[in-house]
C-alpha cells in the first residue's frame, strides 16, 4: 500500500499544481500553459501507476479497495496540509516521488 | 421552486440534510466506532487474555463444554477465536423458536486454552456501537427500518450535494481556513468530495444490506409470496430439519474444519452451528470467517451430517448478482481489513461524520447571521442549535461515559451490561438538558471541554482501575488495549483544541459586538 | 435592505408537503414496480433476478425523489410518478402473462 500512497500523493500534488490558483499559492510563480499541461499529464500518470501498483501485489478486489483508501487519504492529507504548510506539502510530494523506487523495490 | 435544477437540488440537500442530519451523525459516529468493536470489547473486558490457539483445539473444547452444559439444546452456536476476537464464544438455544420469531439464546465466553468459562465483567463491549448504529436501540424491526430510511435520505443528500456543488473540480483542492462560514463550507466540501468513494459505498451498501426487508416486492412477485423459498435458495445452509427425537451421539467436530477449508481453498471457519445436537437429525453448519476476502459469500456455508460427519453439500459457485450484493456487504463490514486498512476505514468514517456535522453547523450558521443583530433567536433556530449541540458533543460525552461506566461500575453488579448502556443514554439525555438551559456557544464550550476531559483521562482511569494500563500494554505488545487508550487520549486533545477554538470564537464575537455601538455613533456624527 | 416576507405562504407549504409525500410514498411505489419489472424481465435464474432487482432498485428511488423536487410543480411530480407506475405495472404484467402462457 505504501507505494500506491506515495504515488497518489505525488499525483494529486501534480494535479493541484496544474491549477492557476494553487500553483500561485504553492510555488509563488505564474503557471505557464506548458507547465499546466505537464503537471496535468504527470498527475494523471502518477495516479494511474499507483492504481497499477496496488493491483499488482494482491487480488484485484483487495487491491482496488486499498487503492481507493490511499487515494482518499492522500487527497485529504494534501488539502488539509496546503493552507497551513504549503512548502511542506510540496516537499512531501517530492520526497514521495524520490522514495517510490525504494517502496517499489520493497514491494516486489 | 422555479429557479432551476441546481437550486432545487440545493433546497433538497439542505432540508434532507437537516431533518436527518442529527440521526445520521449518530449512525455514522457509532458505525465508525464499530470498525474497532473487537478492540473496544477487548478493552472493556480486559480479563480475557489474547492468546493464539488453533481452531481445532478451541472447537474440541467448545464441544466438550456444550456436551456437559447444553446436551438437550436444539441448537449450538460456536464462534471460533480469531486474530481480533480472542474469546471462544458459545451460545445455545434450548428449544426451537416459533416460526417468525427469534429464538432465546444463552451465551457464554470460554477461555480458548482451557475450555472453562471466563470470568470477565459483564458488558456489551464494542457490540453496543455496532448494534446501535443500525438498530438504534429500538425494538425489532423498527430500528432497522429507521436506519435504512436514514440511509436513503443520506443517499439523496449525497447526490443532491454533488449536483449542487457547481465547482466540484475547480474547488477540489480548495480549503481556506480562518475565514468563518467560508471555511466551514470548504471543510464540508473537502471531507465530502475527497472521501466521496467511501461515502457512496457506505451509503448504498447499507441499503443493499437490508434490501430484503425494505424492498421485498421482487421476492413476493417472483416467489408468489413465499419469501421463505427465496431465502432457502439464497442461503441453503439455513434449511434445518426438525428434531427426530432419537438420541444419537454427535461425532467430533474438529475434523470437519479441515474438510470445510478444502471447500474454500484455504479460507478459515468463523462460526460452527450444530442443529439438533445428539439427535438423529443433527446437522453441522460451518460458516466462513469473512476476513480473508472482500466479497461476502452468503452461500459459502458448508453443511455436514451431524451423525456420520459426512459432507452434505459442496459450496456452489457464487452467481454474479449475489457476488455483487455480497461485495456491498463485505465492503460495508470491512471484515477483510488488516490493521492499516481498518484505520483508513475509521478515518473515512470520521470524515463522513464530520461531513454531516459541518453541514449541520453551516445550516445554522448561515441563518444565525440574519438574526445576530437582534440577539434573539427564533424558536426554529434555537431548536436546531440545541439539537446540534446534543447530537454532536452530547453524543461524544455519552460515548466517553460508556467507557467510564465500564471501569467504574462494580464487577458483580447485576445487569451490569445494561447499566453501562443506561449510562450512555442518561449522559446523552443530560447533555440535551444542558444544551436547553445554557446559551449556544457556552453550551458548546462546556460540553466539548467535558468530552475532552472524559476521553483524555481514559488512560489514567484505566491505570487506576485495572492492571492493564499503558505501562504494561505497550511493553507486552497488547496493541488493542494500548491503541484504545492512546486513541482516547488523542481524541481528548482534539476535543480540547475544539473547545478552545470555540471559546476564542465567542470572545472575538463579544469584542465585535462591544465595538459596534461606537462605530454607529461615529457614523451618526 | 431587501424587504422579506415574514412567513411563507400556505400555498408554498402545501406544495412542498405534496412533493415530499410524492417523493416518499409515490417514489416507493414506483421503485417497487421498477424492481419487480426488472426482476421479471432480466434473463437470469429466479433468485438471481430477484437479487438484481432489489440491489438496483434504490437508484430508481433516487431518480424518483430528484424528479419530485426538480420538476416545475407538485402536480407534475405526482403526474410523472403515476405515469411511470402505469408503464412499469403494464410491463410487469406483460412479463407475468408471458410466463404464464
Amino acid at each position: 500500500m505504501l507505494l500506491a500512497l506515495l504515488l497518489c500523493y505525488g499525483g494529486f500534488t501534480a494535479l493541484c499544481l496544474s491549477m492557476d490558483r494553487h500553483h500561485a499559492d504553492l510555488l509563488r510563480r505564474k503557471l505557464s500553459s506548458r507547465s499546466r499541461q505537464l503537471f496535468r499529464v504527470a498527475g494523471w500518470l502518477l495516479l494511474s501507476v499507483s492504481l497499477w501498483s496496488a493491483l499488482a501485489v494482491t487480488d484485484w478486489a483487495l487491491g482496488l479497495v486499498e487503492w481507493f483508501a490511499v487515494l482518499m487519504l492522500s487527497a485529504l492529507l494534501l488539502v488539509l496540509l496546503m493552507p497551513y504548510r504549503p512548502r511542506l506539502a510540496v516537499a512531501l510530494a517530492g520526497i514521495s516521488l524520490l522514495a517510490s523506487p525504494i517502496a517499489a523495490f520493497a514491494q516486489y | 421552486m422555479k429557479e432551476g435544477f441546481r437550486q432545487a437540488m440545493a433546497w433538497l440537500h439542505t432540508w434532507a440534510g437537516l431533518t436527518f442530519g442529527w440521526l445520521l451523525f449518530a449512525i455514522f459516529l457509532t458505525g465508525t466506532l464499530a470498525y474497532f468493536k473487537d478492540e473496544t470489547s477487548h478493552w472493556m473486558q480486559p480479563e480475557i487474555p489474547a492468546r493464539s490457539v488453533s481452531s481445532e483445539a478451541s472447537l474440541a473444547l467448545a464441544q466438550d463444554y456444550l456436551q456437559q452444559h447444553a446436551a438437550g439444546a436444539s441448537r449450538w452456536i460456536i464462534e471460533l477465536p480469531n486474530a481480533r476476537e480472542p474469546a471462544l464464544s458459545v451460545r445455545w438455544q434450548q428449544s426451537p423458536a416459533k416460526p417468525g420469531e427469534r429464538g432465546q439464546l444463552t451465551a457464554k465466553l470460554l477461555d480458548p486454552q482451557t475450555g472453562r468459562e471466563v470470568q470477565a465483567r459483564d458488558t456489551q463491549g464494542g457490540e453496543f456501537f455496532y448494534r446501535f448504529h443500525f438498530q438504534l436501540q429500538m425494538p425489532y424491526p423498527w430500528g432497522r427500518w429507521l436506519s435504512t430510511i436514514a440511509a436513503m435520505v443520506m443517499f439523496v443528500a449525497l447526490i443532491s450535494g454533488i449536483i449542487t456543488h457547481k465547482k466540484i473540480f475547480k474547488d477540489f483542492f480548495t480549503f481556506r481556513p480562518r475565514k468563518g462560514q467560508r471555511s466551514w463550507l470548504d471543510g464540508h466540501n473537502a471531507v465530502g468530495v475527497l472521501v466521496l468513494p467511501f461515502h457512496l459505498m457506505i451509503t448504498y451498501s447499507s441499503l443493499v444490506i437490508f434490501m430484503s426487508m425494505v424492498m421485498p416486492a421482487s421476492i413476493l412477485a417472483s416467489y408468489n409470496g413465499d419469501a421463505k423459498a427465496f431465502f432457502s435458495e439464497v442461503f441453503p445452509a439455513t434449511n434445518i430439519m426438525e428434531s427426530a427425537g432419537k438420541p444419537t451421539p454427535l461425532p467430533p467436530l474438529a475434523p470437519m474444519l479441515e474438510k470445510a477449508r478444502e471447500q474454500w481453498s484455504g479460507g478459515q471457519v468463523g462460526r460452527v452451528t450444530v442443529n439438533n445436537p445428539g439427535d438423529a437429525n443433527a446437522s453441522v453448519v460451518l460458516a466462513r470467517d469473512g476476513s480473508d476476502r472482500v466479497v461476502h459469500d452468503f452461500g459459502s456455508a458448508v453443511t455436514f451430517n451431524g451423525v456420520t460427519g459426512q459432507l452434505l453439500a459442496a459450496t456452489p459457485a457464487q452467481p454474479l448478482p449475489m457476488a455483487i450484493a455480497g461485495s456491498f456487504y463485505g465492503l460495508h463490514m470491512g471484515h477483510f481489513a488488516g490493521p492499516v486498512l481498518r484505520w483508513l476505514y475509521f478515518v473515512c468514517g470520521l470524515a463522513g461524520t464530520a461531513m454531516i456535522g459541518t453541514g449541520l453547523v453551516i445550516w445554522l450558521g448561515k441563518r444565525q447571521l440574519k438574526h445576530a443583530k437582534s440577539g434573539v433567536m427564533p424558536f426554529e433556530l434555537r431548536l436546531v442549535e440545541v439539537l446540534n449541540i446534543a447530537s454532536m458533543s452530547g453524543l461524544v460525552i455519552a460515548v466517553a461515559v460508556f467507557f467510564w461506566a465500564n471501569r467504574l461500575l462494580p464487577l458483580e453488579m447485576t445487569e451490569r451490561a445494561g447499566w453501562e448502556v443506561n449510562s450512555f443514554f442518561i449522559a446523552w439525555g443530560l447533555s440535551l438538558v444542558h444544551a436547553l438551559v445554557r446559551r449556544g456557544r457556552t453550551a458548546w464550550v462546556e460540553q466539548l471541554t467535558l468530552a475532552a476531559l472524559l476521553l483524555g483521562v481514559v488512560p489514567l482511569l484505566n491505570a487506576l482501575t485495572t492492571p492493564w494500563h499503558l505501562g504494561v500494554t505497550l511493553i507486552t505488545g497488547d496493541w488493542a488495549m494500548a491503541g484504545f487508550d492512546l486513541t482516547c487520549l488523542g481524541s481528548g486533545l482534539f476535543l480540547a483544541w475544539a473547545a478552545w477554538k470555540m471559546q476564542r470564537g465567542a470572545e472575538t464575537e463579544a469584542v465585535r459586538q462591544r465595538s459596534r455601538p461606537i462605530t454607529l455613533e461615529q457614523e451618526a456624527n | 435592505m431587501k424587504a422579506k416576507s415574514k412567513t411563507l405562504p400556505v400555498s408554498y407549504r402545501l406544495a412542498v408537503t405534496s412533493r415530499v409525500l410524492a417523493a416518499v410514498f409515490g417514489g416507493y411505489v414506483v421503485t417497487a414496480l421498477a424492481s419487480v419489472c426488472l426482476t421479471l424481465w432480466v434473463p437470469m435464474a429466479r433468485a438471481e433476478a430477484v437479487v438484481t432487482g432489489m440491489t438496483s432498485s434504490f437508484l430508481v428511488y433516487l431518480l424518483a425523489v430528484i424528479w419530485c423536487f426538480a420538476c416545475r410543480s407538485a402536480s407534475r411530480a405526482w403526474l410523472g410518478l403515476i405515469l411511470s407506475s402505469l408503464v412499469l405495472a403494464a410491463l410487469a404484467g406483460l412479463a407475468y402473462w408471458m410466463e404464464r402462457s
